[in-house]
C-alpha cells in the first residue's frame, strides 16, 4: 500500500514535534514499530528530487500490509494507527448527503434470498456525469498509488477505494437491460466479458451482479467491459458493496483474476462502509464538476451484522505479556483505534473492559486479539526479558536423533560426505528405480517436471549430485543422504542412500591407485552396521536401474535377528550415461532401512572380557568352484569349527596359473582361542581337520 | 695429471680440486692425488727436491712438509663438514605432505541444524521428528487457517496427486497424507495432542514451498520450529529465550529487536530482527542500509489452537517461533544462492570440513 503524506494528513491531525514525528522517516519508524513495516520511502511529487525523502515535507510511504489487517489497505486505516500512535484526531472526508432521501429510486437493486450471505449489503446511486479527465491533484495520488487514472468517474471510484477501503464500481446505466441490478449467483455456462476484454465462464458458484438478463460484473472482483463507463456515458449507477470473502476468494483463484477490489473484500471488507463511500463518491463528483447525484442512494441490507463485543482483563493483559500495562493506557489507546472500551465492575479480579469492535476490524474476535493491540501500541521493545521456569527436566534425546547423528559420524569418518537433494524428483528418475507406476507419490501440482514425484528412493537425487560434481572436475566422489522416501503402499519411511565413484584412496606420492568397487561400498555399510552392534549378510539380487551380477541384498543381523536392511550394487551405466555421467567410470550405489539400526544396543551394551590367553591362526588354501559364494564356505567353517573358532577371514582370492578353469583358490585365516586357558596344537589341528573335511563334503572344496 | 713443478702450483691445484669435491669418494680421489705414496703430487715434489742444489735443499723440504700438512688438515676439515651433512641411513624426506584421510563432512545445513539443536537442548527443550507429508488439518487447520483462509496464500503448498499413508511413525492420530508439510506446526500439534503441559520442544525438520527458486528461495527448506506451554509462560520469555538464542548462536554483541507481525497462530505476533551481522548494524547491502536483519517469526500461541489440542487456555499460556535454517546458513557463511546448499556441489561442502 503506497501512500502520499500529504493524504494521510488530510485524514489525521499529525501534531507536530515534539509530540508528533520530527521526520517523515521517524513517522515510518513508528509505522514499523507498531506492525505497518514501511518498505521505503519514495520522494514525492517530484520522483527526482534531490532531497532525502525522509526529511521532506512530503513522500509517498511503501507499507507492508499483512493479511489480517484490510482494513489498512486505506489512507483512512493507516490515519487511524497514526491517531493512535501520537494521541491525534482523525478528520472525516466531506460526505455528500443522501441527495433525495424521500424519492422514489429510479433505479431497482434486489439481492436473491438466497444469495444474501454473499452479499449482505449492496448500495447504489445514480448520477448524471460529463465525463472527462480528472484534474492534476487526483491523478496524482492515483499514480502514487500505482492505480492508473482512466476518467473522472473511474477515478472517483478509485480515489474511494484507495482513501476508505471500500472497492467501489460505476456501471454506465444506459448499457443495462434496464434500470436493475439482480445480485446473483451465475448461472451454468452464462459468461461476461469482463474490463480486461477476457470473456470469462462462469460457474454457478460465482456471485454475480446481472441486469436484467445477464451478468454485468463479477462481484467483488471485475466489471463487465459492455457497461464500463465511456466518454458517451451520461448516467451511472455507482456500486459499494459488502461481499463475503470466501465466495470472492474462490471466485477469483477460479478466475485466476485476483484485483484491487478482490484483494480486499477477500481479506474482509468493513459492512459499514459502503453508504460512506457512495456519499463520499458523490460529494467527489460535485467537487470536480464531473456529476450530480440524481435520486436518492439505494441501501440494499436484508442482512445486517452486529458489532463484536469482546471482554478484555486488565490482569490477563499481564500474564500474557509479562508486564503490567497501566489500566489508563489501555482504553484510551482502543478508543483511538475504533473500538468503543465500557469499564465493567470491578469484582474484585481486577479491572475489566467490555469491547465493542468496529466492523472494519475483521481480525478482532478475542481477548489475545486485545492485547495485542495494546501490545503494539505499548511497544514490544519495552517488555522485559525473562527466562521461563524449567518445571520438569527434559526428555532424553529422542532415539532417532542419536541415531541420525551417529551415521552422520560414522559415515564422515568413512570419507562420505552429507548431501541433502529435493524431496521431489523426476517421473522417469522415479520409475527407473521403482518401475510400479501405481506406488510411486505424484504431486498435484508441481513446479515443474523436474520434481513431478515424491522421490520413492534417495538414489536418484543423489545420482544427480554425483553427476552435478563430476561434471565440474570432481573424479572422486562418495556421498550420503539421510532422509524420507515417499511410496503409495508404504508411506514415508526413513532412508540411508550412498553414492560413490572413482577411486578409493586420494591422490598420494606413494599411492598405488585403485578404482573403487562394490567391496569398498559394502565395506562402508558393514562398517555402518557395526556402529548400532549389526553385522551385514549380502546375497545377489537382481533389482531395477542395478548391474545384474553386481547387485546384493544387504541383510542386518542385529539382536539375533535378521532383517531385510537394503541393496547395493552398481548402478546401470547406461542409466548413469542418460542421467549426464561424463565418461566411463563405474557408479556404485545403496540404499538402507534406517529403522533397522536401533539406538537400544547402547542401552544394553556390556564389554566382554579382554582376552587372557594367546589365539592360535591357521591359513587354508581351498580350491573351490568359482560360483560357490565365499558366504556358504563361510558358513561351513563356522559350523564346523567347533567352539574356539572365534574368527575367519578371507585373505586372499586367486584365479589362473595352477588352478583349475571354472574354480578359484580362496584363502582363510582362522583364529581359535579358548577364554580359559591356551589352546594346544593338537586342539587346533582337530578342528582345523573337521571343518576341512566338512568343506570337502559340502563344497569339494580341496586343499591347494 | 703430471706433478706439478712447484709448491704454489701444487697449491692452488689442491685447492682448486678440494672445492670440487661432493662426496666421500671425491675426497680419496684428491687425496691419492695429492697425498698418495707413491703416484701423489707431493711425493713426486719430494723426489724432485733430488735434483735440487743441496743448500737449498732444507728450506725446499722443510716447504714440501707443510704443504703436506696443510693439504691433509684441509682434507680432514672437509671430511668432517661432508660428514656434517651427509644423511644418516634410513633418513626420508620428512617435508613430503602426509597421506589424505578420507573424512567427509556433515552438509553445512545439519551443522547449523545441530547447533540450534544444541542450544535448545541446553535450555531443556526436547527435540521432535515428524512426517513430511501432512494432512490438511495439523498443517492449517488445526493451526487457525481454516479452508479459504487468505493466510494460505503465504504458505503455497503442494499437494499430492492421491493420499498416501500419513504419520508414519510419529504418535497419534495418522490420516492419509494430502500435502507436503510448509512447515513443522503439524509436529507440535501432534505432540500436544498427545501430551499434558508443561511442553518444551523443538521440531527440526524440511518444509516444501510452492516459492519458484531464485538467490534466497527454494521450493524445500529447513527449519526449526519451537513451542512452550506452561502455567505464566510470557511473552517476555519468549523474548528473553530469543535473545538468548540469538546472542548465544550469533555473537554476546547481538543486538535483537521484536516487532509486530501477523501469524494467524500467534497472537501476539512478532517478527525478530537481529543487528547486522556484517556491518553491526551500520548499514550495508545485505541488511539494505538498514542494520537490521529479519531472523525469524515468533508470537504467542493462539487459544484457538490449545482448544483444538484440548487444552485450557485460561491455565495455559505458551509461545512459539521458527526459524529458516537456510536464512541462517545464507547469513552465517555469506553463500550468495540458496540453491547452492541443494546442487551438493563438493567445492561447497567441503569448505565446512567440521
Amino acid at each position: 500500500m503506497r501512500i502520499p503524506v500529504s493524504w494521510l494528513r488530510e485524514l489525521v491531525r499529525i501534531p507536530n514535534p515534539p509530540e508528533g514525528p520530527a521526520t517523515i522517516g521517524a513517522l515510518a519508524d513508528a509505522l514499523t514499530m507498531r506492525g505497518f513495516e514501511v518498505g521505503a520511502i519514495e520522494a514525492w511529487p517530484d520522483p527526482d528530487g534531490e532531497e532525502d525523502p525522509s526529511t521532506a515535507n512530503d513522500a509517498i510511504l511503501d507499507l507492508e500490509i499483512t493479511t489480517n489487517r484490510p482494513d489498512c489497505l486505506s489512507v483512512l486505516g493507516i490515519a487511524r494507527e497514526v491517531g493512535a500512535i501520537y494521541g491525534a484526531d482523525l478528520v472525516d472526508p466531506v460526505l455528500a448527503d443522501d441527495p433525495a432521501p424521500d424519492a422514489k429510486p429510479a433505479v431497482s437493486i434486489t439481492i436473491l434470498d438466497e444469495d444474501t450471505a454473499l452479499c449482505p449489503r449492496y448500495v447504489g446511486a445514480l448520477a448524471n456525469v460529463e465525463v472527462g479527465p480528472s484534474p492534476r491533484w487526483l491523478t496524482t495520488r492515483l499514480e502514487a498509488a500505482d492505480v492508473r487514472p482512466i476518467n473522472n468517474v473511474v477515478d472517483v471510484t478509485n480515489y474511494v477505494m484507495l482513501e476508505l477501503g471500500q472497492p467501489m464500481h460505476a456501471f454506465d446505466l444506459s448499457k443495462l437491460a434496464g434500470p436493475e441490478i439482480r445480485v446473483r449467483r451465475a448461472r451454468a455456462g452464462e459468461t461476461v466479458r469482463t474490463l480486461d476484454g477476457v470473456d470469462r465462464t462462469l460457474t454457478t458458484e460465482m456471485l454475480t451482479i446481472a441486469d436484467a438478463e445477464r451478468p454485468v460484473a463479477v462481484a467483488g472482483v471485475m466489471g463487465g467491459a459492455e457497461s464500463e463507463v465511456s466518454a458517451a456515458t451520461r448516467t451511472i449507477l455507482l456500486e459499494a458493496a459488502y461481499f463475503d470473502p470466501i465466495s470472492v476468494r474462490r471466485t477469483n483463484k477460479q478466475l485466476t483474476l485476483s484485483t484491487d477490489a478482490s484483494y480486499r473484500f477477500e481479506r474482509g471488507a468493513d459492512p459499514e462502509a459502503p453508504v460512506r463511500a457512495v456519499r463520499r463518491a458523490l460529494q467527489l463528483l460535485r467537487d470536480l464538476g464531473a456529476g450530480q447525484p440524481r435520486g436518492p442512494l439505494i441501501d440494499c441490507h436484508p442482512a445486517p451484522v452486529s458489532p463484536k463485543v469482546v471482554s478484555l482483563r486488565h490482569g490477563r493483559i499481564g500474564r500474557v505479556l509479562g508486564q503490567t500495562i497501566e489500566e489508563d493506557f489501555v482504553a484510551p489507546t482502543l478508543a483511538r483505534l475504533g473500538f468503543t472500551a465500557e469499564p465493567t465492575a470491578d469484582n474484585g479480579a481486577g479491572m475489566s473492559w467490555l469491547v465493542t469492535v468496529p466492523t472494519f476490524r475483521v481480525d478482532v474476535n478475542r481477548e489475545e486479539d486485545l492485547i495485542e493491540e495494546v501490545a503494539r501500541h505499548h511497544g514490544y521493545d519495552r517488555l522485559p526479558t525473562t527466562f521461563p521456569s524449567l518445571t520438569r527436566p527434559a526428555a532424553p534425546a529422542a532415539p532417532w536423533l542419536r541415531r541420525d547423528r551417529l551415521v552422520r559420524r560414522l559415515l564422515t569418518g568413512c570419507g562420505f560426505t552429507e548431501a541433502i537433494t529435493y524431496g521431489f524428483i523426476e517421473r522417469d528418475a522415479a520409475l527407473a528405480v521403482q518401475p510400479d507406476a501405481d506406488d510411486i507419490v505424484a504431486l498435484a501440482n508441481p513446479l515443474s517436471e523436474l520434481g513431478a514425484v515424491l522421490r520413492p528412493s534417495l538414489v536418484p537425487g543423489l545420482v544427480d549430485s554425483l553427476i552435478h560434481n563430476r561434471r565440474r572436475e570432481q573424479q572422486d566422489i562418495r556421498l550420503f543422504e539421510l532422509g524420507s522416501r515417499f511410496r503409495q503402499s508404504a508411506g514415508e519411511t526413513p532412508a540411508l542412500g550412498l553414492v560413490v565413484t572413482g577411486s578409493a584412496a586420494p591422490l598420494h606420492w606413494s599411492n598405488i591407485q585403485r578404482e573403487g568397487d562394490l567391496f569398498d561400498l559394502s565395506g562402508v555399510i558393514a562398517r555402518v552396521a557395526a556402529g548400532f552392534g549389526g553385522a551385514v549378510r549380502m546375497e545377489p539380487e537382481t533389482a531395477p536401474a542395478m548391474v545384474v551380477g553386481r547387485t546384493a541384498r544387504v541383510l542386518i543381523d542385529v539382536n539375533g535377528e535378521t532383517r531385510p536392511f537394503g541393496l547395493t550394487g552398481q548402478l546401470d551405466p547406461t542409466l548413469a550415461t542418460a542421467r549426464g555421467l561424463p565418461g566411463q567410470g563405474a557408479v556404485y550405489v545403496a540404499e538402507l532401512d534406517l529403522r533397522c539400526l536401533d539406538m537400544g544396543v547402547f542401552d544394553r551394551m556390556q564389554a566382554a572380557p579382554v582376552p587372557r590367553y594367546p589365539s592360535i591362526t591357521r591359513d587354508l588354501s581351498l580350491e573351490i568352484d568359482d560360483a560357490l559364494p565365499a558366504a556358504e564356505v563361510r558358513d561351513t567353517i563356522r559350523a564346523a569349527g567347533g567352539p574356539y573358532l572365534i574368527d575367519i577371514q578371507e585373505v586372499d582370492r586367486y584365479q589362473g596359473k595352477g588352478v583349475a578353469s571354472g574354480a578359484v583358490s580362496l584363502s582363510v585365516r582362522l583364529t581359535f582361542r579358548a577364554p580359559d586357558r591356551t589352546l594346544t596344537d593338537p586342539e587346533v589341528q582337530a578342528a582345523t581337520n573337521d571343518l576341512v573335511q566338512a568343506l570337502a563334503a559340502t563344497h569339494q572344496a580341496a586343499l591347494r | 695429471m703430471s706433478a706439478p713443478a712447484d709448491i704454489d702450483s701444487i697449491r692452488a691445484a689442491f685447492t682448486a680440486d678440494l672445492e670440487a669435491v661432493a662426496s666421500e669418494q671425491d675426497l680419496q680421489t684428491v687425496r691419492d692425488r695429492y697425498l698418495g705414496r707413491k703416484q701423489g703430487a707431493v711425493a713426486a715434489l719430494m723426489k724432485s727436491m733430488a735434483g735440487a742444489a743441496p743448500e737449498d735443499r732444507p728450506a725446499l723440504g722443510k716447504a714440501a712438509n707443510l704443504l703436506k700438512q696443510e693439504i691433509d688438515a684441509a682434507l680432514t676439515a672437509q671430511r668432517e663438514a661432508l660428514a656434517a651433512t651427509a644423511r644418516p641411513a634410513g633418513a626420508v624426506d620428512v617435508t613430503l605432505p602426509g597421506r589424505p584421510l578420507l573424512f567427509g563432512q556433515r552438509h553445512p545445513l545439519t551443522s547449523i541444524r545441530e547447533s540450534v539443536e544444541t542450544i535448545f537442548e541446553a535450555m531443556g527443550f526436547e527435540i521432535l521428528q515428524g512426517p513430511q507429508v501432512e494432512d490438511d488439518y495439523h498443517n492449517f487447520e488445526a493451526l487457525n487457517m481454516p479452508p479459504d483462509h487468505p493466510a494460505r496464500d503465504m504458505q503455497d503448498t503442494f499437494y499430492l496427486e492421491r493420499e498416501m499413508p500419513g504419520g508414519t511413525g510419529v504418535e497419534g492420530s495418522s490420516p492419509p497424507a494430502t500435502l507436503l508439510r510448509t512447515h513443522t506446526s503439524g509436529m507440535q500439534i501432534r505432540y500436544m495432542e498427545t501430551h499434558e503441559p508443561p511442553v518444551r520442544i523443538i521440531a527440526p525438520g524440511l518444509v516444501y514451498r510452492r516459492d519458484t527458486p531464485d538467490l534466497t528461495h527454494s521450493p524445500m527448506f529447513q527449519q526449526v520450529e519451537g513451542l512452550l506451554v506452561g502455567e505464566g509462560v510470557t511473552m517476555a520469555d519468549l523474548k528473553g529465550t530469543l535473545v538468548s538464542f540469538l546472542q548465544r548462536f550469533f555473537d554476546a554483541d547481538t543486538q535483537v529487536m521484536f516487532r509486530p507481525s501477523f501469524f494467524p497462530y500467534t497472537e501476539p505476533s512478532a517478527e525478530v530482527f537481529i543487528s547486522c551481522v556484517f556491518c553491526k548494524g551500520d548499514g550495508c547491502a545485505v541488511c539494505k542500509e538498514t542494520g537490521w536483519l529479519e531472523i525469524l517469526g515468533c508470537g504467542m500461541v493462539h487459544p484457538a489452537l490449545f482448544e483444538k489440542v484440548g487444552y485450557d487456555p485460561e491455565r495455559y499460556t505458551g509461545w512459539a517461533f521458527g526459524i529458516g535454517i537456510d536464512r541462517v546458513a545464507l547469513l552465517k557463511y555469506q553463500v550468495e544462492d540458496i540453491r547452492l546448499f541443494y546442487d551438493n556441489d563438493l567445492r561447497l561442502l567441503e569448505q565446512f570440513p567440521h
